[in-house]
């Protein structure tokens, strides 16, 4: 942690980055997103494994572009991630939405985080996400801090539950999508969390035509549910905030989990992972599985 | 919609006793509602019906059985020049809530101002006028709760119909506030029996409060004072404009008005949930925007949760269940806002 | 519930504003259906929704009730594709008004800009069907260019007559050849013509931007706060005070307003106050003239 605070510390005292996006602690299982410019104030940075917040989503905000901008200069931003905070970060850089060279990634070697605040941290509690994980040390990086640690065990249930809903009857599965998104209130905090939803005017806010029907009824909420799905397909890097964030605890992430199976059954491609490989939709490859063409 | 207090007797009722009613009312063709970890769910059997005054709080509140987050206002038909409008009739079955949190239990009392002032809201009153409130006392809170900072308390009974303590496992402690708890308790008073006030009274006095966090009359004094405040970007920073704080909120009233055709035809004019943090909620058609940035977007909401409404309708409007904050994807915390906003505090975050 | 109401008549004034001409389907509706200068109703085109304008016809005016809009989003884009014959939806009025009883005695100063004349015309008409109550009255109207100002043929009507002062400016590059009018900003022009401030009342409508650049100019003219009117349209959906999207401080526009003192709007919370986008827009323009 020292270490950290250390080097957040130099970086707004040398004048390189304009702020800092961390976490600080507020209670002992509970972090939550902090943007730093004062470098007297980096002293309240941690990382642990409460730091849930994939705080990749704050990159595009124009406000936080904004605070980068100090005399017609403009300075880079410095984000503590999670290695798999960092496959967001690349996939933003792949779209073109940020620039490699303006962001300063503080990231760390990663042994799994809680799978909501106040829970312990442990195997029964391990975060959706980290049972798969693969990636405990960041792809990219620009400062790495903690220790190699052991990632609890703990079984794969969501893919066991993805394998069941794939099992059943269309009808049933079905059924089983109405009552999910029947919950949905349409608060909109699975788009407003998400690193990807970056659209600075999301499909649900046009009127002219309105494609999706604001009433959160059965059929305004398939429409957008169905709708987010498609457009993280192959987009999504995984990192569950939208799970998170749902108010009415719909499985998002199943979803977008199994999105994510088909874009590498189909096209190898796991999105956020190599800065040198084009996104899925933004290359076409003679290779290219040709069966979904109509 | 007055609810005139009525002096009675406190009684006791066994659980069996109390799940008896609940099924009778079932029976009856009404819907029962408890409160789980997500919702407040319409209850089918009772048998594994459980009620637990240490629950925290649900994650939505059941205001959308009264206010629903989405429903019709009016049907029209179109024809070659005309345009045929056909009235929405109002379900109004009997709605039993039972155990509901002192937080929840006055929601419908705070914001029956804002559905009757001037105009009233039939849709809101019809559905309000068949709500029974069946308040349980809440022996649990977690650091986001401070209903004692907003007048009201774990104990407290405002707004429900008929309130519950728990004396022991088996047994609950009943008070008849209203009339219309009076009403609905009356054909079943073979099941109550005679209680002792001073027993009830010893565990309520003995139930643990979350601290006062904040002197809700300095917020209403320092809101008035700081509009302009700096201090309203640090939180302008972090939110990231979602509704989860105003949807999942027992008394956050706004609401969007929009048509939908189901043919080409016909359709019906919906009146849906809507949420001042969300940008285009003021977003003029020109494209001019009077709260254009989150900051403002974030004062519109604190300052009307606790001073406009204060000044309009005298109460605060915000229960202090927590729930925005408990379920704010970035921990965004009214309580801990509203409570540095006087210390020297260079941001509110 | 909304009213039906047939359109009678559409006018129209610019190539983006149109005005319809409305008569209630039901009578006694038409016979009961009374509204003061300066209150607004909720239209509908059913199948898109309902959009806030005010009435744009004088009370005094009974056979029927008139709207302006300009096309902008969804429901002014509906109304637009509407026909004569047409049914569309209308609940109201709602709101204040102009409280023309205190006007009465006073000199009248009405200024406006763009489509902010709707509401000031609905005030003119009545003001001038008791012209007799009233002292001097002064009208200062501007458009961006000669085919943007609207109500063309009621400008010629009250430039013809003698008991009123008309004066219509244009920005500068609207202006046409046969332009026989002001070229200028309201604010210039208004400057220009430095009208008397002793004991009269100002009738203001128009986009923010303007109103922020006119305000100035009225105080140094000697104009007392209490007594310059305005209208602010805030995004609106209910009418009835009940749906928060108007509400500023302990205001809800559609009930409190949309007509106050700038005195009072000067109390409010300043938050209609964002005029960055106008402002843009503003200097934009500018410098597009200046090319």
């Amino acid at each position: 942690m020292k270490e950290l605070i250390k080097h957040a510390r130099e970086l707004l005292e040398n004048g390189e980055v304009a702020a800092v996006i961390g976490y600080r602690q507020v209670s002992a299982k509970r972090t939550k997103p902090v943007i730093i410019t004062d470098p007297e104030e980096t002293s309240a940075l941690v990382f642990n494994e409460y730091c849930l917040n994939n705080l990749a989503v704050y990159l595009t905000k124009a406000r936080i572009k904004l605070l980068c901008k100090k005399n017609d200069k403009v300075l880079k931003l410095a984000i503590t991630a999670k290695p798999c905070d960092v496959h967001s970060i690349v996939a933003l850089i792949q779209e073109n939405q940020i620039d490699r060279d303006t962001i300063h990634i503080i990231s760390f070697n990663c042994h799994g985080v809680a799978k909501d605040f106040g829970f312990d941290f442990n195997g029964d509690n391990l975060a959706s996400k980290c049972i798969t994980c693969e990636t405990h040390k960041p792809l990219y990086y620009d400062a790495l801090f903690g220790e190699v640690k052991e990632t609890p065990q703990a079984s794969d249930t969501a893919l066991a539950r993805i394998k069941e809903i794939e099992s059943m009857p269309h009808n049933e599965r079905f059924e089983f999508f109405k009552s999910e998104f029947d919950k949905c209130i349409k608060c909109y905090a699975c788009r407003a969390v998400c690193p990807l939803c970056y659209c600075q005017r999301c499909i649900t806010d046009k009127t002219i035509p309105c494609w999706i029907e604001t009433s959160s009824h059965q059929r305004g909420n398939f429409a957008w549910n169905v709708i987010r799905a498609f457009h993280l397909s192959g987009r999504c890097t995984g990192c569950g905030e939208c799970d998170r964030a749902c108010p009415a605890d719909i499985p998002l992430s199943l979803i977008n989990r199994k999105m994510s199976m088909e874009a590498k059954n189909l096209f190898s491609f796991v999105s956020g992972r190599s800065l040198e490989t084009p996104t899925l939709v933004g290359s076409y490859n003679e290779k290219d599985n040709n069966e979904l063409f109509m | 919609m007055t609810q005139r207090s009525i002096q009675m007797d406190e009684k006791i009722i066994s659980r069996v006793d109390l799940l008896n009613i609940c099924q009778d009312v079932i029976e009856k063709g009404n819907t029962l509602l408890t409160p789980g970890v997500a919702d407040y769910s319409v209850v089918k059997d009772v048998s594994n019906l459980n009620l637990d005054a240490s629950a925290l709080p649900s994650k939505i509140s059941y205001k959308s059985y009264v206010f629903p987050r989405t429903e019709p206002v009016l049907y029209y038909k179109r024809s070659k020049n005309d345009v045929q409008l056909i009235d929405v009739n109002i379900d109004s079955k009997k709605i039993v809530i039972l155990g509901a949190k002192p937080c929840d239990a006055n929601s419908l009392n705070i914001m029956k101002h804002l559905f009757n002032w001037d105009y009233s809201d039939e849709f809101f009153n019809m559905r309000a006028k068949n709500f029974i409130v069946i308040g349980l006392m809440c022996s649990h809170f977690d650091e986001y709760c401070f209903c004692t900072s907003v007048g009201s308390s774990p104990v407290s009974e405002k707004g429900s119909d008929i309130f519950l303590i728990p004396l022991d496992e088996n047994n609950y402690a009943m008070k008849i506030i209203t009339d219309k708890g009076k009403e609905f308790i009356t054909p079943y008073s073979g099941y109550l029996k005679s209680g002792d006030e001073n027993r009830s009274k010893r565990i309520t006095e003995n139930v643990k409060q979350p601290d006062v966090a904040f002197d809700s009359s300095e917020v209403y004094k320092w809101l008035g004072e700081n509009f302009e405040s700096p201090k309203w970007e640090g939180v302008g920073n972090l939110c990231l404009s979602c509704a989860q704080c105003a949807f999942v909120c027992p008394v956050c009233h706004c609401f969007d008005i929009t048509d939908e055709d189901y043919s080409y035809t016909e359709g019906r004019r919906m009146k849906n949930w809507d949420g001042c943090q969300f940008g285009n909620f003021t977003l003029h058609a020109s494209g001019h925007n009077p709260r254009d940035i989150q900051s403002k977007r974030y004062r519109q909401r604190v300052n009307h949760k606790f001073r406009y409404y204060v000044n309009k309708f005298g109460e605060i409007l915000c229960t202090g269940c927590g729930r925005c904050s408990r379920g704010c994807p970035v921990s965004v915390d009214i309580k801990e806002i509203v409570s540095n906003c006087k210390n020297d505090q260079k941001e509110l975050r | 519930m909304p009213h039906t109401a047939e359109i009678k008549e559409i006018i129209d004034e610019s190539p983006d504003t149109r005005t319809f001409r409305l008569r209630f389907r039901d009578a006694d509706t038409a016979d009961r259906f009374e509204f003061k200068a300066g209150q607004f109703a909720e239209y509908s085109a059913f199948g898109d929704g309902e959009s806030t304008f005010c009435i744009a016809s004088s009370p005094t005016q009974k056979d029927y009730i008139e709207c302006s809009f300009k096309v902008y989003g969804k429901v002014t884009q509906s109304l637009r594709r509407l026909n004569k014959g047409d049914t569309i939806g209308i609940r109201g009025p709602y709101g204040n008004w102009f409280p023309l009883e205190e006007f009465k005695g006073k000199n009248l100063l009405f200024i406006a800009g763009g489509i902010g004349i709707a509401p000031v015309r609905c005030v003119i008409n009545n003001v001038l069907d008791l012209r007799d109550e009233f002292k001097d009255i002064t009208i200062i109207y501007g458009a961006r260019s000669v085919s943007d100002l609207i109500y063309k043929q009621e400008i010629k009507e009250w430039k013809a007559r003698r008991d009123i002062k008309t004066v219509i400016t244009v920005d500068p590059g609207g202006e046409t050849a046969s332009w026989d009018g002001e070229v200028g900003f309201v604010p210039a022009v208004l400057e220009k013509n430095a009208p008397e401030s002793e004991n009269t009342v100002v009738i203001l409508c128009g986009p923010p931007v303007m109103i922020k650049f006119t305000m100035p100019v009225l105080t140094g003219l000697g104009f007392k706060d209490e007594f310059v009117y305005t209208t602010l349209e805030n995004r609106m959906k209910c009418g009835l005070g009940k749906c928060g999207r108007c509400n500023i401080g302990n205001v809800y526009v559609c009930k409190d307003g949309p007509v106050f003192t700038y005195a009072e709007i000067k109390k409010l919370p300043q938050e209609f106050n964002n005029f960055k986008f106008q402002i843009a827009n503003y200097k934009l323009q500018i410098a597009f003239l200046k090319g």
